[in-house]
């Protein structure tokens, strides 16, 4: 095995003559997006700023960003499609290729590395089947590797689909997140609570937020050393 | 131990009342921000008292000698200064709470238990610098914060904080959310700017700096979300409440997120200056199964990581830790203990920069991939020592040579995590072609 086996940067032209995948009746914003469209343009000096949001909203509607879901963007707000494809590509949360029903984003940077983030993400492609970037053939769930979450006190964890964190994951946990998605319910919002709240508050201090968890470390893991 | 004016020194922390996120249930909420935390009323008398001037708050801030907490430590009052005197142009403020810095995770603990006080000290600060609107740059990833705090500040703006004539005076100020998508460089400010603007987030050069020409080619601002939450306390309880409290030369309260091989890692809110033995002994109870502690990283990934013999009596302000040999950085602690792998530790970090470069510099997009291989060589045992110093050679071209930070943030943990961990990476590479102690005289003359 050469030590240049390793993920490397590459340049991977886009397909030139892409087949559209979305009807060209589907590609229009309805009133009630056009609406949001028009509240978030008027937020920003050039209405052009707005085609993050609107790439996020295509990105809800058509689960993914084909081509032709970018120029639908860049056409609403009057811009090149090549600017709005530039941004859609820059950002790694914008999927510019069809991914699972759920898409498991699982952290390892070094907090998680530390605390056993690999492992979670091994058992996950095991568990699966696939390796990470692939789908599974049912076209449930897709398996990623991110960068910090943000939330390393809770390491190892991961997030589901651009949306709720899941915190403190064990394989157990793992095996009861999938069994949850498979039925079609998408973990709630976790509040974690501070420590100095457990000492001076009894715990939790939302009280809107039922789900909640504290920071911990888990069991050091044999396979991170 | 000698208190000022309510203020904590670092030394005295066990008797700290947390003030950016006191022990109120549901401070999230409008109306407990409003009745049990004063809320908003520092921004009332800012604006109604006819003490307060644009330049009085800044002078308070000044005397505050609060420096922000979003890595780089620059004197806030100071950077308020900068803003030029209002022109026709509109005038901007960038919050940042674009929070990727790996081992930072305090921002949005702000931004879930207290989202208010980063509203009102956003109002502070555009009244200090008479400003017309504020967007917060928050990473995509924090989707459901962003729900969250889109509702409070619906109920701000419904009740009159936020918007035009705030309280009824002629001062109006309006704050918009701003999703990101996934992109560590946007933490960057000129990046951030970029990427407002609905582009790629490329760093711009400087000068012009943002205060002269920044979002849409106005004047602009660009804070920490920890940073703009402190406003309200200083204007509350005075500049120099804060400047006594903590480290004389880095003073306030933190959020110090600490994580990593501790019993109780989370978020704690302390004066600065704390002890780091402290903090981990005390506050994050120990390491786990009482080991000796191999290396702390002190201010997420991009500063150079302490090893574990040499953190007795370093505290956590930028003077200590600049002599100890490594920054403040975002106050997110990392905790590795003896058994830790220090390549593989710093392998996982070059593949972060690898990962996040944004290629619009060539010593970045290709010296962080070239860091990264280098790195994964040694960590895959077909390293050569060699390599150590090819690393570092690396370094040296890459850091000083872009048009951000970004690559001396990639180059720093390099350094020194080789120059400090040597020994790590020694015994993962390839023995030298002449072990010290070699007899050479028998190899003959092929040798060389």
């Amino acid at each position: 095995m050469s030590h240049f086996d390793i993920e490397r940067p590459i340049v991977k032209l886009p397909e030139q003559q892409p087949e559209q995948q979305i009807p060209d009746e589907e590609l229009v914003w309805t009133d009630e997006e056009q609406e949001r469209i028009e509240e978030r343009k008027a937020k920003y000096p050039d209405p052009k700023s707005a085609i993050m949001d609107l790439l996020w909203m295509a990105q809800e509607k058509y689960d993914y960003l084909p081509p032709e879901a970018i120029r639908l963007c860049a056409d609403t707000l009057d811009m090149d499609y090549a600017r709005a494809y530039g941004v859609a590509t820059f950002y790694t949360q914008y999927y510019k290729e069809e991914k699972g029903k759920f898409v498991l984003d699982v952290c390892t940077c070094f907090s998680c590395q530390m605390m056993g983030g690999y492992d979670i993400l091994h058992y996950l492609e095991e568990k699966l089947g696939i390796h990470k970037g692939e789908t599974t053939d049912d076209g449930l769930f897709t398996v990623e590797e991110v960068e910090c979450l943000g939330c390393c006190g809770s390491a190892p964890m991961m997030q589901v689909t651009n949306g709720p964190y899941v915190h403190n994951l064990t394989k157990d946990k793992v095996d009861a997140l999938l069994d949850d998605l498979k039925d079609g319910n998408m973990p709630p919002f976790v509040s974690v609570t501070l420590p100095q709240d457990e000492d001076e508050m009894g715990g939790n201090r939302r009280s809107d937020v039922e789900a909640t968890e504290t920071y911990q470390t888990p069991p050091r893991s044999e396979a991170v050393k | 131990m000698e208190l000022t004016n309510g203020a904590t020194k670092a030394g005295d922390w066990r008797n700290y009342e947390r003030v950016l996120l006191p022990p109120i249930r549901n401070l999230h909420k409008l109306e407990v921000y409003e009745n049990e935390a004063n809320g908003y009323n520092r921004l009332r008398d800012v604006l109604e008292n006819d003490d307060w001037t644009p330049e009085s708050v800044t002078n308070e801030v000044k005397a505050s000698n609060l420096r922000g907490r979003g890595g780089a430590g620059f004197p806030t009052g100071l950077k308020w200064s900068f803003m030029p005197d209002p022109d026709d142009r509109p005038r901007y403020l960038a919050c940042n709470a674009d929070e990727s810095e790996p081992g930072t995770f305090k921002d949005r603990q702000i931004m879930e238990y207290n989202p208010h006080l980063m509203f009102e000290g956003i109002l502070i600060a555009g009244y200090a610098m008479q400003l017309d609107a504020c967007y917060v740059y928050i990473r995509g990833e924090y989707a459901d914060w962003i729900r969250h705090m889109e509702a409070q500040l619906q109920k701000a703006y419904d009740k009159g904080y936020v918007g035009d004539n705030i309280m009824g005076t002629d001062f109006s100020m309006d704050i918009v959310l701003h999703k990101g998508a996934g992109a560590y460089i946007c933490g960057e400010e000129t990046s951030l700017m970029e990427s407002l603007e609905g582009k790629r987030g490329y760093p711009r050069y400087k000068p012009p700096f943002p205060a002269q020409k920044g979002l849409w080619a106005s004047p602009t601002t660009i804070n920490n979300v920890e940073t703009l939450a402190h406003a309200p306390l200083i204007i509350e309880n005075g500049g120099e409440w804060f400047a006594n409290t903590g480290a004389e030369a880095h003073p306030g309260p933190i959020l110090y997120g600490i994580s990593g091989h501790v019993n109780r890692p989370g978020v704690y809110e302390y004066p600065t200056g704390m002890l780091i033995t402290d903090l981990i002994d005390e506050v994050a109870q120990g390491v786990i199964d009482d080991k000796g502690i191999k290396a702390v990283v002190p201010g997420g990934c991009s500063v150079p990581p302490l090893r574990g013999d040499g953190i007795d009596g370093v505290t956590m302000d930028s003077e200590s830790l600049q002599e100890a040999g490594s920054m403040l950085g975002t106050g997110g602690m990392l905790i590795l203990d003896e058994d830790t792998d220090m390549v593989s530790y710093l392998r996982r970090v070059t593949h972060f920069y690898q990962h996040e470069s944004c290629g619009q510099c060539t010593p970045c997009r290709e010296g962080t991939g070239w860091l990264e291989r280098i790195v994964t060589r040694i960590d895959e045992g077909e390293g050569n020592m060699r390599d150590l110093d090819l690393l570092l050679d690396l370094c040296d071209q890459m850091e000083g040579r872009t048009i951000c930070a970004f690559a001396d943030a990639a180059a720093w943990p390099v350094r020194n995590t080789v120059k400090r961990f040597r020994e790590d990476f020694e015994a993962k590479c390839k023995p030298s072609v002449h072990p010290t102690g070699a007899d050479l005289s028998a190899a003959g003359a092929t040798a060389a």
